[in-house]
């Protein structure tokens, strides 16, 4: 086969951030494959597909498309090559319809008016000659995360795109959104094009791609077909080091309660019921998983439980207390300690150094701060022990933290959460976007809180981690908790019709009724 | 160490690459104008920074003074104060940049884009305007006293050091109030705090505008003015008192309040940046669902910003009258003090010591704009020429990459990257 991409000894330096994120990289695909592009957070991948995609310029080295030299410095240019993105965070308009946006900039037009029915009509068209159905009239912001990573395809179908670029194309997407994609990307690479794919959930690459290319640390370590090797082996070369893909744990010992909630009932966005009479407890020494599809409840309910969402009906208490209406430093005090689903917006401020960022939980407390005083020393003493104690790479003491990656942006949250050893430990989604490196770190330190005897409220649509980590499992299905289940004896199938708002109970209607 | 250096050395030349810019870019106008863009900026940074006789831009840094034998010396032109010296009239300006200035930036800091510093600023004039002109009347009628002229020693010297303070306190509660008005609307209704501010901004405009031409107007002149202070209140300036023999100070109204200014400021950046109340202002400001997440009383610490930003501007206002000023003439209220200071705390991206050093430039340029005038150059050019400057000083990040790309292209490729340091 012909190579549709062949970069050569591409070149990158980042002065602002002292990065080398392309270190003399070759990297070749051919014509009609899917190749999957891998790495850890920071790797590079990204920075070398900006380069191809002209969004970047390389320091040194030689981009051949389709066999020929070509220069990229802007991405018209590409586009004109026939390359096409679709990043990680989509760039439409939300108040535009599908069609408006597929076509935006190349709007046909007569004399400077558009037609709309035209409009829809070529993106119809376009829409069933790719098998990629969807509707032309609907407004952007109304359709699902899945159909608007389709109508980003299309945009650069509609621009002709015979290499397509998918910046990590799954981390947004449900179970069953990520294998209609696969089939897409599938049809895309038998009519002939090629489909470069960034990822570093390996299942994805075994599944979905031809050929892989491992990235670690700005360089190529290796390429190799999918069916030559194995997921562990790819972890391996990814991580550079032994990877323990499963999550080693000992029967919990669960002790007293530590967080109750009763009957509970939370408002969500837009003054909807969000969570409908949930009650659950958490015992010390144990982790209970909740499961669910995104967005049924789960976020509003560990906003609740953590005091960042006002309850509007029930009773929660911490320890015996009640904190249903307690303020964040209360529960706090008592215990609470919270890794949010957001770590840049929520858990972290990036706009401040890595010592204000571990201080917020504690900056009232002697010796961090004294009669309203702020005291440098003891606040520098606690940020080193969390960098070492956690080992987050290339964080410093009193330096910036938004050039971090977000597996030790992670880890900064985990550190200053687990500081003080909290009783309660609720964490929301605490693994996305990260790599395998910084899962396995996660998922052993949660294990580890577990073990010293705290009680840890884990939400997480990934339902592997569920499984490997919790000792029960409760399954959320629009704002109530369906089932709880032993871990020992739950499994995928099981949970996954609970999940979809089925029971377990002869009758599976019966609980859809909701 | 060396890393730090460059990283000064950059964060300066932003500025002044940008000053440069503006002018070369405001030449145009200046040739339109029909003058020589060389001569034109020469004149006004003399009217701007330089001593008595600086005609040249080597003048702001030494001037040649003829010695008592009749030979030539050079001076160190900032320390020639014969004549009267232009940087006592910009300190004087920025005195009240300064304060106005990091009044903005408590608000800013805390996330909040307040601009009500004109609308606090005088308000807090007007306050002592009236209290320095009425307390002191009052304490004489009861110490009966009927002439100030005559009264004890003892009486004037414990007045002039209460009446100041009293006043001082007085403007600044105003001020604090007054902001705090457009807080509880931000907190407690959501109020777009740029809104209420401007709104607040007016309201008291008018107020002082009324005040001034009714009930506290003193005479019938054809400008409505308030009664000059008492002499008690007055903080005089250094011209008068403290350095009347130093010539450098003679031609500005430049007093204490300089000191107290740069005082404040030093006390406003232990605030912000030491004070666990400034930490928590900077973290709801810097990010609201952060500090709320950590436990951060959000609410409590804007309003505590919101009355510290009105304090500090109602300090400006008192500072104008007791050291400056003496008495609010009409048209005082729309002096554009208050705006000028979001200006600087904007130019100074909101670094305290860059307040100092921003307000003192603005104030220069101000000065040296207006005095172009008085030669056969339009007033509104000068305008244009701090509009470019400004302009130019905001576009922060295009310089920053243009510094960013110099320096690569300049810097031979070296080999040791620092290669495993980490990813971004």
């Amino acid at each position: 086969m012909p190579l549709a991409v062949d970069m050569r000894h591409i070149r990158k330096f980042f002065p602002s951030s002292s990065v080398l994120a392309c270190d003399d990289v070759d990297f070749a695909v051919e014509q009609g494959e899917v190749h999957a592009l891998v790495g850890e957070n920071g790797a590079g991948k990204t920075t070398l597909m900006n380069i191809l995609y002209g969004l970047v310029a390389p320091d040194a080295g030689q981009i051949f498309v389709h066999e020929k030299l070509s220069h990229i410095a802007h991405p018209n240019d590409a586009i004109k090559l026939g390359i096409g993105m679709v990043h990680q965070h989509f760039k439409l308009v939300p108040s535009f319809t599908i069609a408006q946006n597929i076509l935006l900039g190349i709007e046909p037009n007569q004399a400077g008016f558009i037609n709309n029915n035209d409009e829809a009509d070529i993106v119809r068209r376009l829409s069933e000659s790719f098998g990629l159905p969807v509707n032309p009239n609907a407004r952007v912001a109304d359709v699902s995360v899945g159909m608007q990573q389709r109508v980003e395809i299309l945009k650069t179908l509609q621009r002709n795109a015979q290499i397509l670029i998918l910046d990590e194309p799954t981390a947004v997407l449900t179970p069953q959104e990520v294998r209609e994609l696969y089939t897409v990307i599938r049809k895309l690479a038998d009519d002939g094009r090629t489909v470069i794919l960034i990822t570093h959930k390996l299942l994805e690459v075994k599944e979905a791609a031809d050929r892989v290319s491992i990235m670690r640390r700005g360089r190529m370590v290796a390429t190799h077909s999918v069916a030559d090797v194995t997921v562990r082996e790819m972890a391996n070369l990814m991580v550079g080091r032994e990877v323990i893909l499963r999550v080693d744990k000992s029967p919990a010992t669960p002790g007293d309660v530590v967080l109750k909630a009763d009957n509970l009932l939370v408002a969500g966005a837009g003054g909807m019921p969000a969570v409908f009479g949930v009650s659950l407890e958490v015992r010390a020494g144990e982790i209970l998983g909740i499961a669910g599809v995104s967005g049924n409840g789960q976020t509003e309910l560990v906003e609740a439980i953590t005091g960042l969402r006002p309850v509007e009906g029930g009773t929660i208490s911490l320890l015996g207390q009640d904190i249903t209406h307690a303020s964040v430093r209360k529960r706090r005090e008592i215990g609470l300690a919270h890794v949010p689903e957001d770590r840049m917006e929520v858990g972290l401020n990036l706009k401040t150094n890595l010592d204000e960022n571990v201080v917020v939980t504690h900056y009232q407390d002697d010796p961090y701060s004294k009669r309203g005083i702020l005291r440098l020393p003891p606040i520098r003493k606690l940020a080193q022990q969390i960098v070492d104690a956690f080992q987050v790479k290339s964080a410093r003491v009193g330096e910036e933290i938004k050039t971090l990656s977000g597996g030790n942006l992670q880890k900064v949250v985990l550190g200053r959460e687990l500081y003080g050893n909290p009783r309660l430990l609720v964490v929301n989604q605490p693994t996305r976007g990260l790599d395998v490196g910084s899962i396995e770190f996660v998922h052993r330190t949660l294990i580890e809180e577990r073990d010293s005897g705290a009680a840890i409220l884990l939400v997480s649509v990934e339902l592997d981690e569920i499984l490997s980590l919790s000792d029960r499992i409760a399954v959320m299905f629009r704002g109530r908790i369906m089932d709880v289940l032993d871990a020992e004896a739950a499994n995928e199938q099981d949970i996954g019709v609970l999940m979809a708002g089925g029971s377990l109970e002869t009758e599976p209607a019966a609980a859809q009724k909701v | 160490m060396v890393n730090r250096l460059r990283q000064t050395f950059k964060s300066l030349s932003i500025p002044v690459l940008a000053v440069i810019l503006g002018l070369i870019v405001s030449s145009f106008f200046v040739l339109m104008a029909g003058t020589d863009p060389a001569q034109t900026y020469q004149r006004m940074f003399c009217e701007g920074f330089g001593s008595k006789g600086c005609q040249t831009f080597s003048d702001l840094l030494v001037v040649q003074v003829e010695t008592e034998d009749g030979g030539v010396s050079s001076v160190f032109a900032p320390f020639y104060g014969v004549g009267g010296h232009r940087m006592a009239v910009v300190l004087e300006r920025a005195t009240l940049l300064i304060l106005t200035a990091l009044s903005a930036t408590v608000a800013f800091k805390a996330g909040l884009f307040s601009i009500g510093m004109d609308g606090q600023f005088v308000l807090g004039a007007i306050t002592v305007a009236f209290f320095g002109y009425w307390l002191p009347t009052q304490v004489y009628m009861l110490a009966g006293v009927s002439d100030p002229g005559a009264a004890p020693q003892a009486l004037l010297s414990v007045m002039h050091v209460l009446i100041p303070l009293v006043c001082i306190g007085l403007a600044m509660a105003v001020g604090a109030v007054y902001s705090w008005i457009a807080g509880y609307l931000k907190v407690k209704l959501n109020v777009n705090e740029l809104i209420s501010t401007i709104i607040l901004n007016a309201i008291a405009v008018q107020i002082v505008n009324y005040l001034v031409r009714y009930p506290l107007r003193s005479d019938f002149n054809s400008t409505a003015r308030t009664q000059r202070i008492d002499d008690t209140a007055w903080l005089i300036p250094f011209n008068r008192g403290l350095f009347q023999d130093v010539e450098w100070f003679s031609g500005a109204r430049l007093g204490i309040g300089i000191i107290i200014a740069i005082l404040v400021a030093v006390l406003i950046w232990f605030f912000l940046w030491r004070s666990t109340a400034g930490y928590e202002q900077r973290m709801a400001g810097g990010s609201r669902r952060f500090a709320r997440f950590g436990g951060i009383p959000s609410e409590r610490a804007a309003l505590r910003a919101m009355l510290l930003s009105g304090a500090l501007s109602g300090l400006a206002g008192a500072l104008a009258i007791l050291g400056i000023e003496r008495r609010v003439i009409d048209g005082y209220a729309t002096s554009g003090f208050g705006f000028d200071g979001v200006l600087v705390a904007i130019l100074a991206r909101e670094s305290v010591p860059g307040i100092i050093l921003v307000a003192m430039f603005f104030a220069g340029l101000q000065q040296g704009a207006t005095n172009l005038q008085f030669g056969d150059l339009p007033r509104q050019l000068g305008g244009i020429i701090i509009a470019f400057i400004i302009l130019f000083s905001s576009m922060e990040n295009f310089f920053r990459d243009l510094i960013t790309r110099i320096q690569t292209r300049l810097r031979p490729r070296k080999t040791p990257y620092p290669n495993e340091a980490g990813a971004p």
